[in-house]
Formats: structure tokens, sequence, C-alpha cells
């Protein structure tokens, strides 16, 4: 009697110990349970909350700067240049079309084609003023400093600063759905030049970079779903993500562990990180994302 | 120098600096200390009062770090700053992976390179060195 009581205190112990190491293993990469934030708190996210979540979003000229390193030669035909500011009727369109051409303004003023960026410029300027928030947007500084090309660092903190302010208006004055929009087309934008380069030029780096926006892309469903009964189009939106989000399931991204090493050079602390992120993903798998990124983009840009 | 220079002179005639929209001349003259070739991304304006200087660091922010990509966090210190300002870099696991602060020497560096080989949302972590009131930037740019 004594031994079967405890091997009913032991198999517990023991069930309870496994699954404790399991979860601190920390070694793979899952989306979080679709329920652990229910729907109905998601709209009780608390405004630092989504300020936050708006702040982890990648910034559309680091996918920019990585074509650019990797010697990607330029190509207009990622743009979206299908997207007409003038046919953008409602703030939805405006806001995402917004976000659609920031990722391509991030794209151009990189590769310092200014011919180009001027012309997207405009497009921007009507699109930010259509949502009431042009006066963020310092147009004629960032125009000039687009036609000066010695000054890359100052054109992209102009022009991302810009975003920077519409996004924290938009937040502050209760129009929140329009920052969440311009996030998401920034970063679509970004992942669809990602993908459509990827199929050109198979680089690892990049390939890596395509598979590990499913760290993010959880924040972006978030961002999005206190949003997906406002409208029938925020509704198709919240739906497109989720069919990204398919596309991500299978793709692995598992960790090594290491300690960093720092070094001082030139008054500074160099820190190299020695833990590293490994993504699995295959061919497959990554098919599936370039095609669905395209189709969506493509949906969304026709939709404007 | 020159830089600044020339994005004050271009500001000034167009009438930036004038216009309601003023941009934060704290980071934007911190955007122009982070070196040449370093490309901007993201500034945390910090402001904070007098702490006991035993807690945590107390301004929070999240950000995406990318492997393969080497990131400058510099920090700037407005004129009437009492504190100086200083940063630690923790994982999703709340390891601390990079600090501009050494509790070994004391030393206080202006910024940190981070090479960065995990993909992954960091938190930033910012105050006043022993929890000094202060005003400060912090200005997150890509090194290659």
């Amino acid at each position: 009697m004594k031994g079967k009581l405890l091997i009913l205190l032991i198999i517990p112990l023991f069930i309870t110990y496994s699954c404790k190491n399991g979860s601190r293993k920390n070694d793979d990469f899952v989306f979080p349970e679709n329920d652990s934030i229910p729907l109905s708190e998601v709209g009780m996210l608390s405004k630092e909350a989504i300020a936050d979540i708006s702040k982890n979003i990648a910034s559309p000229v680091e996918i920019a700067n990585l074509l650019l390193m990797l010697e990607v030669p330029f190509s207009p035909s990622y743009l979206a240049s299908g997207l007409d500011a003038n046919q953008q009727s409602t703030a939805y369109d405006k806001a995402l079309a917004l976000g659609i051409l920031g990722a391509d303004l991030g794209y151009l003023n990189m590769y310092e084609m200014t011919g180009t960026s001027v012309d997207m410029l405009s497009s921007i300027k009507k699109l930010a003023e259509g949502i009431n928030v042009g006066q963020f947007f310092d147009f004629e500084t960032i125009k000039n400093l687009s036609i000066n090309k010695d000054n890359l660092d100052s054109l992209l903190y102009l022009s991302i600063d810009s975003y920077n302010q519409i996004d924290e208006y938009l937040r502050a004055n209760d129009r929140g759905h329009l920052s969440a929009l311009m996030i998401i087309g920034v970063w679509l934008e970004g992942q669809y030049l990602a993908t459509q380069v990827v199929s050109d030029y198979p680089d690892p780096i990049l390939r890596d970079r395509i598979g590990e926006q499913k760290i993010i892309l959880n924040d972006l469903i978030l961002l999005a779903s206190q949003y997906c009964d406002r409208d029938p189009q925020f509704k198709d939106l919240c739906g497109y993500l989720e069919d990204i989000k398919k596309a991500f399931l299978e793709v692995k991204i598992t960790y090594t562990l290491g300690e960093p090493v720092s070094e001082e050079r030139n008054g500074g602390l160099v820190v190299t990180q020695t833990e590293t992120s490994v993504v699995e993903m295959t061919d497959q798998q990554l098919g599936d994302i370039i095609a669905v990124t395209k189709t969506v983009r493509d949906k969304l840009i026709t939709n404007n | 120098m020159k830089k600044f220079l020339f994005i004050l002179i271009i500001a000034c005639s167009t009438g930036v600096f004038s216009s309601a929209q003023t941009k934060d001349p704290l980071v934007a003259s911190c955007v122009m200390d982070i070196g040449d070739g370093a490309k901007y991304l993201k500034d945390f304006r910090v402001q904070l009062g007098k702490g006991t200087g035993t807690e945590d660091l107390r301004y929070k922010a999240h950000m995406s770090l990318w492997k393969s990509t080497k990131y400058r966090f510099t920090l700037c210190n407005d004129e009437s700053s009492k504190g100086q300002l200083i940063i630690n870099i923790r994982n999703e696991n709340n390891d601390v992976v990079a600090s501009s602060y050494d509790a070994k020497t004391g030393k206080i560096y202006p910024y940190i390179d981070f090479v960065c080989n995990r993909s992954g949302i960091y938190q930033l972590c910012f105050d006043f060195y022993e929890g000094e009131s202060g005003l400060g930037v912090g200005v997150v740019s890509m090194i290659r």
C-alpha cells in the first residue's frame, strides 16, 4: 500500500518536473497559443502596450539595407508603382497606402534613387494630407536631402522620424486603427520586397530574414486584432494576416546559447553576440511564404 | 560637423525649425553624432526624475533586432541633464547581452556597437547613472 502511494506521489512530481523543464527549454520559437489573449481582451490592450508593439516592428530600411549589403541591384519592378495616391478614397486606403509607399521610400532612399523618390514623396504628401497628418512630413527638406546624395543619414532620419511622428499622433488622437494600417503596410511591403528578391537572389541571410519574420508576425496580428470587427475591409485584412501566419506555422526557429564577447574600441564598446538563432525552413515553406505575401500585397494594392 | 551644418542650412531655408512640428534638437544633434556610415533607425527620448539608484533601469522599450546586423546604440545627454544616460540590452530570456556601463571599472561608454547574431525582440532599458535625474536620447542605427 505504501509502495503504491509512493508511486502515486512520484508520478505527478515527475510529470510536473518534465513540464517545467520543457517550458524552460526556450530553444524553439513557436507562435503563442491563439487563445493566450482572448479576442475580447485584445481591445483592452493598453496604449503603452500598443505603442510598444508599434515600435517593435522593424524599420523598412533594414530590409533595404540588407539588400544593399548583399549587393542586390536596385529594381523598380519591386515598387508599388500601380498604387495611385489620387485613387485612394477612404482613410483606410490612404493609411495602408502610406505604409506601403513608406517602405518603398526607404528602399529608394537606401539606393539613392532620387528621381523616383521625389515622385514618391509627392504621393506620400497627398496621402498624409488626406488623413490630416501632412504637417508631420517635412516634404521640402526631405526632397532637398533626397536630391543631395551626400546626406543619407539625415534623409533617413527625417523620413523615418516623420513616419514615427505620424504614428504617435494617430495613436494619441484615437485614430490607432490608421496607425496600425500604416505599420502593417510598411511591414508587408518590406516582406514583399524581401520575398521577391530572394526568388532572384537566393541568399541564405535574406532567406533567414524572411523566416525570422515569424517572430514579429504575432505582434502584428495582435495590433490588427483590435480592429478586425471595425469594418469589412479590416476584417479582410485580419484574414490576410492569418493566411500569412499559416504559411509560417511550420517554420522553425531554434537558438544556440553563448556568452557575449565585449571589447573596447575607439572609446566605445563593441559587443559580439555568440548566441545565435537558426531558421529551419524548407524550399516549399519559403515558396508558400513568397506566394501568400505576393497574393496579399497584390490584393491590397488592387483594392486601393 | 559638415553634415550638421548642411542639415541646419537646409532646415532653416525650408523653415523646418520654425514650423509647428519642430524636430527635437536633442534628438537631431544626437543623430548627427552616430558616425559616418551609420544609418538611423529609431530614437528613444528618456526623461526621468531622481530614483533610488538601486532599482532596475527605469525606462523600458522593446525593439526587434535581426541576425547578421551590426547595430549602434548612441547615448546623448542634454546639457541640463544631471545624470549620464546608460543602457542595458536584454534578450528574451531577460539576460543582459550588452551594457554601456561597466560595473567592474565604473566606465560609461557613449555608444555600444552590438553585433547581433540572434534575431528576436529585445528589451532596451535606459536610466541615468546611479538613478540620477536627467534628459537624454538613445539613438539606434545600423552600421551594416
